[in-house]
């Protein structure tokens, strides 16, 4: 069983900036592999080359064995990757529901003008339903996506990436902006979904949040990997836990 | 159950013109023929979040197609009808494709310039277009045997209004609806989740102009006669205000608001005699500034 | 030779009136993203500012100018107040406000044709007739002249030209939006007004004259871009040469000349909508 998500030299230049230079990891199904590094070490730009934001200059990106580099982001989601935003993107013309059956566009086989069509819409309503409540917003799903907290719409979030099914599920910095509590839960939803088989790719600043969650840690920095491995693994290597970590991560 | 609802409806609707003085009959097939237009802009506009201003352009190019492939070219009814819609097809995706891959406004900008080169090409359209006069004096040729007139033609109205409404209310309600619904509140979003956004686009432009272009087919018969003048910008705002002042994303607003500001007019005449656009204006400004959710939100919140 | 002078001069003439129309749409879109198509609007209350107080009260021509200018400022700012700012505040999409001043698009216009009888209403010419291209060649020079001067050189344009590039960060570092937006639709209002002033004497003050005027101004801002205060009166000129080129030597009817701009404006959107001119520093 190979890796779910395999990038390999991947290359970014913005004008005069090398934003990613010849990047390599993989990610492999069920883990929750957590891309950490300072700031301006590329990881949101590799997050959107991935999610199909942006293209690359060289390097390729495999899932499931088929290149997806460079392919548009609706193509991305189609192929069985979903992705959170940092800044919560909800739909604001709809219910909580109706968001997340968005996230489940991709499932919807049939015509609309067809028979089967409206059967669909109720098994898919259903499934909306189950990962509404799943992520804890089960009284919420018919309210507005306006009256909802910023907690309750990084959980709205995640509900709606589930929605589509996906292999592979990219959340960026989820952890930013929530109360403790709110951690808590969040980190409890990210291992339920992992343990369904999904892989879970995080990019992330808050170390308290990340480390005790991931499974596996790639460590950027200029656009590189320096280091790999466990949390723990990567925590002891003391370059690193001196220059990017901090004082936090090292207790 | 529903379904049983609405069928009444319509054939209410549908018997009425027989019961309407010829006056009557004209203003109630006009007011269809808008309440129509309107639904198919609220798809494109209030659904899926498309400014155009090319609606009624291809209203005109509908009824004008017809009567040039049935009178000048002397084509059989159902051809040209097939062709007419064929055309603006083509036209629509013409200028669909290309303006929705830039952002924001630029579809807008491009049915305006198409909207008033319609006009131009109308004015000097010659022998074809019938110049700046238009073309006057045909009638529907004989379907099966029967030429439908009159009250008659209005129960074709009304089937087309049914027809309309059936497709809109049928896609606005399935799992494109919601796509459309998305690309309107957060494309970059709907994106991410799956929906490819412009080829989304593509396809409610293309159909909304389409279905435009069938209601201007049967709108050409109803005044034997077509004009540069009525398929002129202001129209093209009028459909706009329609859905904005009834609420936008609604199709309960879109014909709300199409009889509202299809039978002001004939009210304010006392009060206002030609400026009944003023009034227009100022209901649209109060909309946006007071009760985005149009007519429709003002009931719901009050409903509640 | 001698006919091909005319033509340079009528275009260059005209240029310069699409080009001030282009000037008001750019003066709001940068620091707003705004796109006001009552600019069009703007100049019809212009021109017939001009009858009312040069025809009518019969002003010195540079005293009526000057009242038409203070009463489009005014125009303009109020604009903004009533359609723009509660719309703005209220954090409503941009879409809302471009609505919004269609439907004042509608009263403007609504507005002059109650008031006044539907006839077009003449307005004098600055000196004498054939000194009007000049005159309106003058005054749109000076004009861009003080805008670019504006932005390149005064505080006030530096801070325009930061809310165009980011808003909150121009908004953190202290630059009071509302007063940039309101004196941006102060801004617009007046230099539409003074090409449906400078327009007029030519095509009288009629109350149909703001939509085909609101055309030709974008279609000149799209061509010469949004980025650049030259691009607008470059986007004016350049449509201007080839209304007038194409009316003049290309072999069809005279009324398809209303199409070349709008064929301008449909290929330029398509093909290169960021225009002819980049920004500077793009």
């Amino acid at each position: 069983m190979g890796p779910v998500l395999e990038v390999r030299n991947l290359t970014k230049r913005f004008g005069g900036l090398t934003a990613v230079a010849g990047l390599d990891f993989e990610l492999r199904e069920g883990e929750i592999l957590g891309l950490i590094g300072p700031n301006g070490a590329g990881k949101t730009t590799i997050f959107n080359i991935v999610a199909g934001v942006f293209g690359a200059d060289a390097g390729e990106i495999r899932f499931a064995g088929e290149p997806i580099l460079g392919l548009p982001p609706h193509e991305i989601a189609r192929r069985g990757i979903m992705r959170t935003f940092q800044h919560n993107r909800p739909f604001g013309g709809m219910p909580v529901l109706e968001n997340v059956l968005v996230g489940a566009h991709t499932r919807f086989r049939f015509n609309p003008f067809s028979r089967k069509s409206s059967l669909e819409e109720t098994e898919r309503r259903r499934r909306a339903e189950e990962l509404v409540a799943f992520v804890g917003l089960g009284e919420l799903r018919d309210a507005d996506v306006g009256t909802l907290s910023f907690g309750q719409g990084r959980l709205l979030e995640i509900a709606r990436a589930l929605a589509g099914e996906p292999r592979a599920i990219l959340f960026d910095e989820p952890a930013a902006g929530l109360t403790p509590a709110e951690l808590d839960r969040l980190a409890a939803i990210v291992r339920g979904i992992a343990s369904r088989g999904i892989a879970v790719l995080l990019i992330e600043h808050d170390m308290r949040f990340l480390l005790p969650l991931a499974s596996r840690v790639v460590v950027l920095n200029f656009g590189a990997r320096i280091a790999e491995g466990t949390p723990q693994e990567v925590r002891l290597q003391r370059a690193v836990m001196d220059a990017y970590l901090g004082d936090a991560a090292a207790q | 159950m529903r379904l049983a609802a609405w069928i009444g409806v319509f054939a209410a609707l549908a018997a009425l013109p027989f019961f309407l003085g010829s006056y009557h009959n004209d203003v109630y097939r006009k007011m269809l023929l808008w309440i129509t237009l309107a639904l198919g802009y609220n798809f494109l506009f209030g659904i899926c979040g498309q400014v155009a201003f090319s609606h009624f352009a291809f209203y005109g190019i509908g009824a004008y197609s017809v009567v040039i492939l049935l009178f000048q070219v002397n084509l059989p009814l159902p051809i040209a009808i097939v062709l007419g819609i064929v055309i603006c097809v083509l036209l629509a995706l013409a200028v669909a494709i290309p303006a929705t891959r830039l952002e924001g406004f630029y579809l807008a900008l491009v049915t305006l310039a198409l909207a008033q080169l319609f006009i131009v090409v109308l004015n000097e359209g010659g022998a074809v277009t019938g110049g700046t006069g238009g073309i006057a004096n045909y009638r529907l040729p004989p379907i099966l045997g029967w030429r439908i007139a009159g009250p008659a033609y209005t129960v074709v109205i009304v089937a087309l209004l049914a027809a309309t409404l059936a497709v809109l209310w049928r896609l606005d309600r399935s799992w494109f609806g919601r796509a459309c619904r998305a690309v309107r509140d957060n494309p970059e979003a709907a994106a991410a989740m799956g929906v490819d956004v412009a080829r989304t686009k593509v396809i409610v432009f293309t159909l909304t102009s389409a279905l435009a272009g069938v209601a201007g087919m049967v709108y050409a018969f109803v005044d034997n006669t077509v004009n540069p003048p009525i398929f002129g910008l202001d129209n093209a705002f009028l459909i706009l205000f329609m859905v904005i002042v009834g609420g936008a994303g609604r199709h309960a607003g879109a014909a709300i608001g199409a009889i509202l500001l299809f039978l002001l007019p004939f009210w304010l005449a006392p009060l206002v005699g030609h400026h009944h656009q003023l009034v227009f204006g100022a209901l649209v400004l109060a909309a946006i500034l007071v009760q985005p959710k149009g007519l429709v939100g003002l009931w719901d919140r009050f409903s509640r | 030779m001698q006919d091909f002078l005319e033509l340079s001069l009528s275009a260059t003439a005209s240029g310069c009136i699409y080009g001030l129309v282009a000037l008001a749409y750019l003066l709001m879109i940068r620091p707003t993203g705004i796109i006001n198509f009552a600019v069009g609007e703007w100049a019809m209350l212009g021109a017939f500012g001009g009858f009312f107080f040069l025809t009518r009260f019969e002003f010195p021509y540079l005293l009526g100018m000057a009242a038409v200018v203070a009463l489009m400022l005014l125009v303009g700012w109020g604009t903004e107040r009533l359609a723009v700012r509660p719309l703005v505040e209220k954090g409503a999409p941009l879409l809302a406000p471009i609505l919004a001043l269609l439907g004042m698009l509608v009263i403007f216009r609504e507005v002059i044709s109650v008031s006044f009888p539907p006839d077009p209403h003449p307005v004098p010419y600055a000196f004498e007739i054939q000194h009007q291209k000049y005159f309106i060649i003058a005054v749109t020079a000076l004009v861009f002249a003080g805008a670019w001067l504006f932005f390149e050189k005064t505080l006030w344009g530096k801070s325009f030209e930061a809310v165009a590039l980011n808003r909150r960060a121009a908004a953190l570092m202290g630059i009071n939006l509302s007063r940039v937006t309101a004196a941006a639709f102060a801004g617009g209002a007046g230099a539409a007004g003074l090409a449906g002033l400078l327009v007029s004497p030519n095509v009288s003050a009629h109350y149909l004259m703001g939509v085909p005027l609101a055309i030709q101004g974008f279609t000149a801002l799209v061509i010469g871009g949004v980025g650049r205060v030259e691009g607008a009166l470059l986007g004016g000129l350049l449509l201007a040469f080839a209304e007038q080129l194409t009316t003049r030597y290309a072999p069809i009817p005279s009324g398809y000349a209303q199409g070349v701009p709008l064929l301008f404006l449909m290929i330029f959107l398509l093909i290169r909508p960021t225009g002819l001119l980049r920004a500077r520093g793009a």
